[in-house]
């Protein structure tokens, strides 16, 4: 039940909790999507509507609307780039279907086909404001659960056939169709979007089932080319699944073998190519994904030039085996490019309903006796950030005046005497016949190095940690049950802070809750309730700085470590911009993304002095390249 | 209590005569005795420390803070800091440290350079360091009393439940003994080191609680010979003997028949300890085993295979396995050899 990503090995814990999370608590938070997830039964009602005329209403478009659009944000492409090249990457294995819903369709190269289906809008990686897709315009209703839109009219499917209000109207027929097999869908579909209005071809309104804030992250639907699939039988599943649909990205599927490879080729005359905020973007002519089955062999594939970039976050790869002489005569290059998203909470949670925790000093003392620097520094190379609180990388909803506890003997001294406690003579401190020694509880072998070290750390300041490894499953279980001393563990992260399951009094002293903290605080839970209530953003924001800052008073939360960049080794001829990516790039070489991607482009000028470098043994400076400039600030 | 009859003389002078067997217990007593006083070989509290005319004996007080020597930290003194301090003042201050001045939980980080650290003669890791930056001798040496005491404890109280249960059975006989045996049949079916991993994921056993989980499932081994065993003994005159003249059954057992087949216990028991370490070691291979950080070798055999390059890590921790086991089986070999009855029967 682990899916175990060799790209990225310092995120895997991370990812393993991300997805037990996803599994036990983010039902209720929809949105985020992938389907499985949830397995809710649609109403029974649902009569499918497959052979019916189109159900949208048609009606005369409301006075008073205030149409907006965004062409004011700075691009992030770069103007240097050039068109052409073929790009080659890889993929673990091939996809089983090219279908992006129903069964099995829920793998890692569903995203290569999604991110060719745009959106009626976008979100500016680095302003975070919303930017054109589809639609050239739109308006918010004044009930906060409508949205209007405006589409491009140049806007065509890849067959050439226009896109129409009416494809995104059959986007809600297609996603309640029990024929697609997708009961997340069905139910998302259905449960948060109520419908979409036509006004006429180019015009029309998502409406969403409630008023709530961020409503463009709800309503932004994308279409479906009702051509396509009209009629829908019982069969779709199998009918489509080696179907190439009409897509209105900039890139389609050419070719593909089975087991071997997928060819993407770029669109000549893409509708959307000269946008302001897709000029100069998927440059590339051609993208082939090679399955290429074993991640070392990949490493060979990539040092021998079949593949054009590699992943290297893994320290392994950054440090010991990326030193080679390809990267030191500069045929290679690495590239360290810090981002700037959502970072998982990740940290020790302190339980407030052990005797030893319920003293605000006693919370505080602990936090000043770890010290996370020195794990930092010394086992994990410097190659992990201090977290400074749980929800940092949230633009705006994020607090940046908080700073961590750092470890500090004197605090600790300081808070411990103020609660009444001394040290005993083994050098741990006592109160009565308490004894400052609490179990710390995890999961990962891999974390053991570092818990040795905080271990022997925090009896200098007089705290003992018992450390308690058990198996994932238990680790979780044993957290949710509020059995924990010290839980060590992260949390996924999603759009917009969440902060009801974690901090409110409603979910604490019982178990199967995420409160694993058992924070019980009347102001934090007035903080949260007006956040939950709230549908201005400035106001959103405010609350949830409050919030945070709130937590950081309470103590209860140790934040540990966030890796907040991507490390990626590519060949010399590939160029990136002069900021090589956004604020939420995960991926510089993405080809496909709508949001980030796109960005690099092919040098066959470069490509050609290489290679006649590389004949006469000629070098190139070989440094790597460190990119800051979205860097959280420290 | 079984006095030295010339039997059993010949016996410990046969045992002798095995040399190989002999120098094997030698060597193992050795190492043990070594082991019981491994704080004052290997660690990082100093011997003696002389300061300011006073004598302190930190190694097995209480902890001494920093500040009593000077410094103004209170957590325990660096005693590798204070010796380089005190050499550097003229003071008349000095202190002994032990042979190799590191504890088994204290990891020596450096400044850019990361564990495991090969091993050097200056910096006194003798055998480098383990992945987190622990000393190695000092994990192996701490890793070896817990193994052998573990083993040790785990014969025990394996042979306590095992020779009670299986005289029981060969003395009784009959349906307790029919009982038993199909208690056991079941019982030994049972694949405990299975169990055992289920057991340690729910919950982080400690060193009584692992002992006590496999004593559960490993009593059963001894209970088969000790039985029949028992039966043979039974049929003696000097049972009957002892039962005409009125002696209790515990009497009969413990008294009279366990004695005269001290022969067959001693010879299992070696290799009940060499069992006793593998087991401990393998599940804490698996990380099954006690809690981090306590010093074992089975964890260290798992950093050594995964870290293939650092080949102190395996090469210690396999020498030293090698080393314990192969004495304690050569130990086992001569005890039963010693021990066995056709040697009297044998003629030239």
């Amino acid at each position: 039940m682990i899916i175990i990503n060799k790209e990225d090995g310092m995120r895997n814990i991370i990812k393993l909790y991300v997805f037990i999370y996803m599994c036990i608590a983010v039902m209720v938070f929809t949105g985020c999507g992938g389907e499985g997830k949830d397995e809710t039964p649609k109403p029974a009602a649902e009569k499918h509507r497959e052979r019916a005329r189109p159900v949208f209403e048609r009606r005369p478009l409301p006075d008073g609307i205030k149409w907006l659009t965004n062409d004011a944000d700075p691009v992030f492409s770069s103007e240097k780039a050039k068109k052409g090249g073929l790009f080659r990457t890889a993929i673990m294995s091939f996809p089983l279907t090219f279908r992006f819903v129903g069964p099995d369709s829920n793998g890692s190269f569903r995203s290569a086909i999604l991110n060719n289906h745009l959106g009626l809008i976008g979100i500016h990686p680095n302003t975070e404001n919303i930017i054109p897709e589809m639609a050239t315009h739109w308006a918010f209703g004044d009930d906060k659960k409508t949205m209007y839109f405006k589409l491009n009219p140049n806007a065509v499917w890849s067959d050439g056939t226009p896109v129409t209000a009416g494809d995104f109207a059959y986007t809600l027929d297609f996603m309640r169709s029990k024929y697609i097999v997708a009961p997340w869908y069905n139910d998302y579909y259905t449960k948060e979007i109520d419908k979409v209005i036509v006004y006429d071809d180019h015009t029309l309104a998502v409406v969403a089932t409630k008023a709530q804030p961020d409503l463009h992250m709800k309503v932004g639907l994308n279409p479906i080319p009702r051509h396509a699939f009209e009629p829908l039988t019982g069969d779709f599943v199998k009918e489509y699944n080696w179907k190439i649909i009409p897509n209105t990205g900039p890139y389609q599927i050419s070719d593909f073998k089975k087991g071997k490879y997928v060819k993407f080729k770029r669109k000549e005359n893409w509708w959307a190519k000269d946008l302001r905020y897709f000029k100069h973007r998927f440059n590339v002519d051609t993208v082939v994904f090679n399955v290429v089955r074993d991640y070392n062999m990949l490493w060979e594939h990539f040092k021998k030039g079949k593949v054009d970039i590699f992943n290297v976050t893994m320290p392994k790869y950054w440090h010991v085996k990326s030193n080679m002489p390809l990267v030191d005569s500069g045929y290679v290059k690495k590239i360290w490019f810090f981002n700037d998203t959502q970072q998982s909470a990740s940290g020790m949670w302190l339980n407030q309903d052990r005797a030893i925790f319920m003293d605000k000093h006693v919370r505080y003392a602990f936090a000043h006796a770890m010290n996370i620097e020195k794990v930092i520094e010394k086992v994990l190379r410097n190659d992990y950030f201090r977290l400074e609180h749980g929800f940092m990388g949230y633009g705006k909803y994020s607090n940046t005046t908080i700073r961590a506890r750092r470890f500090d003997l004197e605090k600790v001294e300081q808070y411990m005497k103020k609660a009444g406690w001394q040290r005993g003579a083994d050098g741990i401190w006592t109160k009565g016949k308490a004894r400052f020694s609490v179990e710390v509880t995890y999961s990962s072998s891999e974390h053991t190095p570092r818990l040795v070290v905080l271990k022997e750390e925090a009896k200098k300041a007089g705290v003992e940690l018992k450390l308690q490894k058990l198996d994932p499953s238990a680790t979780f279980k044993k957290f949710l049950e509020k059995k924990h001393d010290v839980a060590w563990m992260g949390w996924s992260t999603s759009l917009r802070p969440q902060y009801w399951e974690h901090f409110h009094s409603a979910n604490a002293h019982k178990p199967q809750t995420n409160n694993i903290t058992n924070t019980d605080d009347p102001e934090m839970d007035e903080l949260i309730d007006a956040f939950r209530d709230s549908l201005e953003e400035d106001e959103r924001i405010d609350l949830s700085r409050k919030i945070q800052k709130k937590i950081h008073e309470i103590g209860m939360f140790v934040p540990t470590f966030m890796v907040p960049y991507v490390r990626q080794a590519y060949w010399r001829w590939w160029m990136l911009p002069d900021v090589p990516g956004t604020k939420m790039s995960g991926d510089l070489f993405s080809p496909f993304s709508s949001a980030t991607g796109g960005l690099f482009w092919y040098d066959h000028d470069v490509k050609l002095e290489t290679e006649k470098a590389m004949k006469e043994k000629k070098t190139f400076p070989g440094k790597p390249i460190i990119d800051k400039t979205y860097k959280i600030k420290e | 209590m079984i006095t030295i009859n010339p039997l059993t003389i010949k016996k410990i002078r046969r045992f002798q005569s095995i040399k190989r067997g002999y120098y094997s217990l030698l060597v193992f007593s050795i190492l043990i005795l070594i082991s019981l006083f491994a704080e004052m070989l290997v660690n990082k509290r100093a011997l003696v420390v002389r300061y300011e005319g006073d004598y302190y004996f930190p190694t097995y007080a209480e902890m001494i803070p920093g500040t009593t020597f000077g410094y103004d930290y209170k957590y325990e003194t660096n005693y590798r800091d204070l010796a380089v301090r005190f050499s550097e003042e003229t003071g008349g201050n000095w202190l002994l440290m032990p042979p190799v001045p590191y504890g088994a939980f204290e990891t020596d980080l450096k400044e850019d350079r990361y564990p495991p650290f090969p091993p050097s003669f200056s910096e006194k890791h003798y055998l480098g360091t383990d992945t987190v930056g622990r000393d190695m001798v000092a994990r192996l040496v701490y890793g070896f009393r817990i193994a052998v005491f573990f083993s040790l404890i785990l014969l025990m109280v394996n042979y306590t439940i095992g020779i009670s249960i299986g005289s029981a059975m060969g003395y009784l006989g009959g349906r307790f003994d029919l009982f038993f045996q199909r208690v056991i049949e079941i019982w030994t079916n049972i694949p405990f080191l299975y169990v055992i991993i289920i057991i340690s994921s729910i919950v982080v056993p400690d060193f009584i609680m692992l002992i006590l989980i496999m004593a559960f499932f490993g009593w059963m081994g001894m209970t088969w010979t000790i039985r029949t065993v028992t039966y043979k003994e039974k049929a003696r005159e000097y049972t009957l003997a002892a039962k005409a003249l009125g002696a209790s059954n515990t009497r009969i057992i413990f008294r009279h028949i366990i004695p005269n087949t001290i022969s067959v216990i001693v010879t299992f028991a070696p290799f009940a300890v060499s069992g006793g370490i593998v087991a401990l070691t393998s599940l804490d291979y698996l990380g099954f085993g006690l809690p981090p950080p306590t010093p074992s070798w089975g964890e260290l055999l798992y950093q050594g295979w995964s870290n293939m390059g650092a080949w102190w890590i395996a090469g210690s921790v396999i020498a030293a396995m090698i080393v314990t086991l192969t004495t304690v089986t050569f130990i086992g070999e001569a005890v039963r050899e010693a021990f066995d009855p056709k040697m009297y029967s044998t003629y030239e």
